[in-house]
């Protein structure tokens, strides 16, 4: 009770002391030139500060918005690198191509023999044998099945179902699922694996061991296989040894940290069908 | 809230005499010779902080209106001091005089213990008023020597204004 009581003389006490010194600023103001300047500085001063802090305050709960504008943006860029990329590699100025870049429709874009879509991780799994990823893109933004999931520092993983607006896929770190990887730019091809123990771990196998490898090399997407453009810098080489007397297995940093994920691009090959209907007919 | 009716009278001459020191005694303008916070000081203990306020704020604007400088000076410089007042006043001569509702005397606390307490309240009394008096628009030298000058005189002089205002003493 006498702590309440304590707590009110002192709350009233400043009420007092502030109500008598804004009137006391108040007539310092109007009478003293120097003294309404000095003062309305000084305001001005406490003003940009309060209003500083709640702008940064505001800019906190804002940094999602933030986030999801500069993916956006830097899908963008990544999708007209590529169509640089492919134009420079395939010496195609495809006008076509051109045309469909320049319109600026980036959210689900055609660049040659790929079509790009950013997409935003709904729910990831990191600590399974068999992990997934669902991504908030379905079939009504175009996503298929049998489509990469990457980003500008590796495979993420291949989209399995698709619902209408999210879609299933199993992750890189996968004990089922091999990439087919390139030691550089011109290097020897293998298969990359998930080692199963690390986030950022990998294994290269099927590296014939007559060619050099050396360590800190970049491993890169070799454009082999059906799913994943080639060319996307995977991880860099670390220690290696010679399974069977015949081929290396090589350990792979991954560049992608699993665990950080939130933004993707989902990359569909457009060949993939006919190239798949061609492989079947010469089978059979 | 009761005050002895003397020192109503004595504390209302000395609101005067500070009136006639502002409009006629400006010695130096690195000298302010004040006798207001020590006024405020010596205050009736029984009297809360919430009405040493009002007291403190109502001596400043009368002092103001009547001295023909900027009006609010005083008053913003004052009212901070009666704030205090009774923090000073129980770190210098501890709880007991307080506890008592004395009065501040040179009898009672010793001129040591009164010429701190004077000593504090004219320092923050002096820190407002040179600043906002200077406004931004001096040097801060020439308010650094007007506020140790200032000090210096007023504090000396409070141990006379607390000397007149206790009726112990007289």
């Amino acid at each position: 009770m006498a702590g309440n009581r304590k707590i009110l003389i002192v709350i009233l006490n400043a009420a007092i002391f502030i109500v008598l010194e804004v009137a006391a600023l108040s007539m310092l103001r109007n009478n003293g030139e120097l003294q309404d300047t000095w003062v309305l500085k000084g305001f001005h001063a406490f003003y940009a500060s309060l209003w500083g802090k709640t702008e940064q305050v505001k800019y906190y709960f804002s940094l999602k918005k933030e986030n999801d504008r500069l993916a956006q943006e830097n899908f963008s860029m990544a999708v007209r690198l590529r169509h640089y990329m492919d134009m420079e590699s395939e010496q195609m100025a495809c006008a076509a191509d051109s045309a469909v870049a320049s319109a600026g429709r980036y959210d689900s874009t055609y660049t040659g023999r790929y079509s790009y879509t950013a997409a935003t991780i709904a729910k990831i799994s990191n600590n399974r044998q068999r992990n997934y990823i669902i991504l908030d893109k379905g079939s009504e933004d175009g996503i298929l099945p049998k489509s990469g999931v990457i980003t500008a520092k590796g495979v993420i993983g291949i989209v399995d179902a698709v619902s209408r607006h999210y879609s299933y896929a199993i992750s890189f770190k996968n004990a089922g699922m091999t990439v087919s990887a390139r030691i550089g730019m011109q290097g020897p091809v293998g298969s990359l694996v998930w080692d199963g123990i690390h986030t950022n771990g990998a294994i290269l196998t099927e590296i014939p061991h007559h060619l050099p490898v050396e360590r800190g090399d970049t491993v890169y997407t070799s454009g082999f296989s059906s799913i994943f453009p080639p060319d996307i810098p995977l991880g860099t080489v670390g220690e290696s040894e010679i399974v069977d007397g015949a081929t290396y297995e090589i350990k792979v940093e991954l560049f992608e940290d699993f665990r950080a994920l939130r933004y993707v691009t989902v990359v569909r090959n457009n060949g993939q069908e006919e190239t798949g209907q061609l492989t079947v007919r010469q089978e059979s | 809230m009761k005050i002895n009716h003397n020192f109503g009278i004595i504390y209302t001459l000395l609101a005067v005499a500070q009136m006639v020191i502002c409009n006629y005694f400006r010695i130096s303008p690195y000298l302010y010779v004040t006798i207001l916070p020590a006024m405020v000081l010596c205050i009736p203990l029984k009297v809360n902080t919430a009405w040493t306020m009002l007291i403190a704020f109502i001596t400043g604007i009368s002092v103001d209106f009547l001295s023909g400088g900027v009006a609010g000076l005083n008053t913003l410089a004052l009212v901070p001091v009666a704030l205090i007042r009774y923090p000073v006043i129980r770190a210098v001569m501890g709880q007991e005089l307080q506890d008592k509702n004395d009065r501040i005397s040179i009898k009672t606390a010793g001129p040591v213990k009164v010429l701190l307490a004077a000593i504090l309240s004219t320092a923050l009394f002096l820190a407002i008023y040179v600043i906002a008096d200077g406004a931004g628009a001096r040097p801060v030298w020439f308010n650094a020597a007007r506020f140790g000058v200032s000090l210096i005189c007023d504090s000396l002089l409070a141990l006379l204004i607390v000397n007149v205002l206790n009726p112990e003493i007289r």
